[in-house]
């Protein structure tokens, strides 16, 4: 090697060693990000009773009750939460009739209100005035909620002169809660049973528990019902480096959800909303895949579905295979005007609360008008009613003894009870008997009376490839070809129960189906429905189907397209589509498939008046 | 000189390495910043719809997608924009998104599921359409046919912005992402030819905005799947692969429709919750907040506060 070779090799090596130290030392290391842990959600399996005999609860609600019969709308601040000057603007504020002049319905009924806190005044709570004033006399802030309005209304008080300098209302905001709301949101979050499962079923300790008054400010709640009072009591548990988050709703006093999050900041979201906990869970737990549920003899899978709701598949009982899949895959909405149809103007689309109206003319000026409800996942999906909380599932009692069990799911427009927005049930019962049902539950509230609901069902049983259907008319006649049948015109019952029969081909082995007529104690007036039978095809239904037909138009279901070729069904695989009609009732004493919020004790309540629809299939064998 | 040719070589292979690594480390640093450097308003290149002139409608215009009162496009104008444009040929594509206008006045439209979907609703997903300029007609201008927008994810085509550099478009697409996985695409367009130049996978935008900054060309993306805002750095006309986190939005359930330049260093952010559903965008009442977003300079950070 001569010398510049040596040369240009040391200058190479250099050289490389600069450009390595440059890269290296130069270069910030970022610190690395603690691994997200994932986040796990819970939603209550309980109800706000479970929570009402807490002796901090209780002690609330008697407490309300005896104000309001009082005649008394604001439950004041105890005295250990106020100072002196404290104590004398709450007694103001008491009289103050501007003050109080929102507790009051229009019709005079009172409305539960908290005094929630009295402190000194702070300059960006004045108005430029008031500011003035409040720089020569102590001036104090206090807040009050309305839990029936969800409005905050704020007061300046100037202390010495006992006068009320000013009075803001914010509507649809949430102030901070009183010590009192933190204790009762303190005594649900630790005797919360969801809490205590995730913790190992030991009760939690008060030590790890923080922030129970915590929200987010006077302008942001961190749960996502935005009507709603909510705070988040958080459980920490430093040596594993998460924490329990356990969202209360103080407005219904219960726990509205909770979730395991990373202590860090990388994994701790700025704002937990309750809709948006819910949403994971569901998309998790039930949507991304099928839960297995095994009882009473029976063993099926169960997911919720993009846009026909809840479905049940491949359920057998006692070994044997019974359904395929079964699920309510529409609902249609229908509503009767009964004239203007001449003076319609349907050249362009017309929407209510977001969903486009179809109008189909009648006679005598008649029109229809209405739309069709898909119900599914949460994310991801075409549907228009959401679920709420997951599935559940719960004994059916009969008589003080446990005949079997349900699975049911809720599913709700997010602005349920108000007016066009819809509340329905998907509920699928399994007695110990092999029997089963699919009910579909209707709790309002629509947009108004004259309202026809129409749910689709779709029943793919699995007794067999080849099955058999048979119609009762006095004696069985089996269905040769794929066809429909309106049950409201049946005159006669096998054994005053079954109108249809579907079994394996060339034996007994199969299912009477027994409509519903109103026998079944659920104070139901009937499915009136219509039972189509079609030969099972791909592609017609197997898969999330998008809404099926007409709302409106009464002539037809939407599951006509499926058998317009009256293809041989005997001894083929059958699927049922059973769809009830149903009529709402708003007249008072009368009402069914309705809703309404009415001003009780001071607060909102919600008033349902469900209709619940669908056919029990009872074993052939045991049906005798 | 030719025995000092084993210097020049060490020297030349030293200075390209230098150069490299330089060039690496820079691009590290601007994407682990939130920087994107000092930006202002610049005039558009747009001109409004030619055939509004000629049909002599007076300003001011606003181009309605709200799907309140219209479907499909419609121009307001007159009185409180009292009065419309909107002939029933502009509703045979269903709901627009979001639009932009070319130098010469064309618009172009990107489509939109709404609520009650029909059978052909998931087929317009795939396509973007153009209003002509004069003479008003609207059209399938182009279709992405990997676009395939379904009954478990009915959106397809969401969000565009015009360069007025290059006459292209960029567009972006998020049918093809799920609950587990983000699979979004955004693709450069270009105009005259139709072709694509660019197609980058992997990030769901909602929105889409051109910015000029003194550090060099962006594309901001608002994220469908995060609260938050990033940041493509552009690069001889090609997205850079890694963006920028510029900033995050205080509620995780928000998403960034809608971004506007507005001034030196400021941004305004439209915001709706967003889940691939139909349901959150249409029924919730004002559901939609807009954010300020300033860039301070000086402390290297972004200020969001919500505009009132």
């Amino acid at each position: 090697m001569n010398r510049e070779q040596k040369i240009s090799v040391l200058i190479l090596t250099l050289g490389l060693l600069g450009i390595a130290g440059y890269w290296f030392i130069t270069t910030s290391t970022p610190k690395e990000e603690k691994k997200a842990i994932p986040e796990r959600v819970l939603l209550p399996n309980h109800d706000a009773g479970i929570y009402r005999n807490l002796p901090e609860v209780k002690a609330y609600i008697d407490d309300i009750h005896e104000h309001l019969n009082r005649g008394e709308a604001v439950l004041a601040l105890d005295s250990n939460e106020l100072d002196s000057a404290g104590i004398v603007v709450q007694k103001l504020l008491l009289k103050d009739q501007d003050f109080l002049k929102d507790t009051v319905s229009f019709d005079g009924q009172l409305q539960h209100n908290d005094m929630m806190t009295i402190r000194p005044a702070i300059i960006s709570a004045m108005s430029e005035k008031t500011q003035v004033i409040c720089q020569k006399v102590t001036c104090y802030q206090a807040e009050k909620y309305n839990f029936v309005s969800n409005a905050t209304t704020r007061a300046i008080v100037d202390v010495k002169n006992q006068k009320v300098l000013e009075i803001n209302r914010f509507a649809d905001m949430q102030p901070d809660v009183s010590l009192r709301l933190t204790h009762i949101a303190q005594a649900i979050a630790l005797n919360a049973p969801e809490v205590k499962a995730e913790l190992g079923g030991k009760k939690p300790a008060f030590k790890d528990m923080s922030m129970a008054n915590v929200r987010g400010g006077l302008h942001d709640s961190p749960c996502d019902n935005a009507n709603h009072l909510c705070v988040a009591p958080t459980f920490s548990y430093h040596d594993r480096e998460e924490a329990l988050w356990a969202i209360i709703d103080l407005t219904d006093l219960k726990l509205a959800a909770a979730k395991w999050a990373g202590l860090g900041k990388t994994s701790t979201p700025s704002c937990i909303s309750e809709r948006s906990l819910q949403n994971r869970h569901i998309m998790e737990n039930f949507c991304q895949k099928d839960t297995l549920h095994e009882e009473d003899g029976w063993k099926f899978a169960y997911r919720i579905t993009g846009s026909d709701g809840l479905e049940v598949v491949n359920a057998s009982f006692q070994g044997k295979d019974i359904i395929k899949s079964m699920k309510i895959v529409d609902w249609h909405v229908s509503y009767k005007a009964k004239e203007g149809a001449s003076g319609l103007d349907t050249s362009s689309d017309n929407y209510v609360a977001g969903r486009r109206i179809e109008y189909i003319k009648g006679d005598n000026d008649e029109f229809f008008f209405g739309y069709n409800d898909a119900m599914g996942c949460p994310m991801f999906s075409t549907s228009v009613v959401l679920p709420f909380n997951a599935p559940r599932i719960k004994p059916l009692i009969k008589a003080g003894k446990k005949v079997g069990f349900y699975l049911i799911q809720d599913y709700r427009n997010p602005k349920w009870p108000m007016a066009c927005n819809y509340r329905y049930e998907n509920r699928f019962e399994f007695y110990r008997d092999g029997a089963f049902r699919i009910v579909g539950v209707n709790k309002g509230r629509g947009c108004g009376k004259n309202a026809l609901y129409r749910p689709v069902m779709r029943i793919d049983m699995a007794l067999s490839n080849q099955e058999e259907l048979f119609k009762f008319d006095g004696a069985w006649q089996q269905w040769l070809t794929e066809q429909s049948d309106f049950q409201k015109d049946a005159k006669v019952y096998d054994q005053d129960k079954y109108l249809y029969k579907i079994a394996k081909k060339g034996s007994d082995e199969g299912y009477y189906i027994e409509p519903n007529r109103g026998q079944f104690g659920d104070k139901s007036r009937g499915d009136n429905a219509t039972l189509f039978a079609t030969k099972y095809k791909e592609g017609e239904g197997e898969q999330d189907l998008l809404t099926l037909g007409s709302c409106c138009k009464l002539s037809e279901d939407g599951v006509e397209r499926y058998l317009d070729k009256h293809e041989r069904i005997d001894g083929e695989n059958i699927v049922l589509w059973y769809v009830p009609r149903i009529r709402n009732d708003a007249r008072e004493g009368h009402e069914y498939c309705w809703a309404d919020t009415v001003l009780e004790d001071g607060d909102l309540k919600v008033k349902i008046w469900p209709c619940a629809v669908g056919p029990k299939f009872v074993p052939i064998q045991r049906g005798q | 000189m030719r025995r000092y040719f084993p210097i020049f070589l060490a020297l030349l292979v030293l200075s390209l390495g230098f150069y490299a690594v330089h060039s690496l480390k820079k691009d590290q640093q601007r994407v682990s910043s939130n920087s994107i450097g000092n930006f202002e308003l610049r005039k558009t290149c747009a001109i409004q719809p030619l055939f509004l002139s000629k049909l002599k409608i007076p300003q001011p215009i606003a181009v309605d997608l709200s799907q309140d009162r219209y479907r499909g496009v419609a121009f307001l104008f007159g009185q409180n924009l009292s009065q419309a444009v909107h002939p029933k040929s502009w509703m045979r594509f269903d709901h627009f998104s979001s639009y932009i206008l070319d130098p010469e006045g064309n618009m172009y439209l990107t489509p939109m599921p709404y609520i009650s979907v029909n059978p052909n609703t998931f087929n317009l997903q795939k396509s973007i359409y153009k209003l002509d300029s004069n003479s008003g007609k609207l059209s399938v201008w182009m279709s992405i046919n990997e676009v395939k927008a379904g009954s478990n994810n009915p959106f397809g085509i969401i969000a565009i912005d015009y360069d007025c550099d290059d006459n292209t478009l960029w567009v972006s697409a998020i049918d093809e992402t799920d609950y587990s996985t983000q699979r979004g695409v955004i693709y450069h367009i270009d105009i005259k030819s139709k072709k694509i130049l660019q197609r980058v996978e992997g990030i769901d935008a909602l929105s889409l905005k051109l910015l000029q900054s003194d550090q060099g060309k962006y594309l901001l993306v608002g994220s469908a799947r995060e609260s938050l805002l990033y940041a493509f750095y552009i690069d001889g006309g090609m997205l850079s692969s890694t963006p920028q986190k510029l900033l995050a939005l205080p509620d995780a359930n928000e998403h960034i429709r809608k971004i506007m330049l507005r001034g030196k260093n400021h941004l305004e952010l439209q915001t709706i919750p967003f889940s691939y559903t139909l349901i959150a965008q249409t029924v919730e009442q004002g559901i939609r907040t807009n954010y300020n977003a300033y860039f301070d300079i000086r402390l290297n950070s972004w200020k969001l506060s919500v505009k009132k």
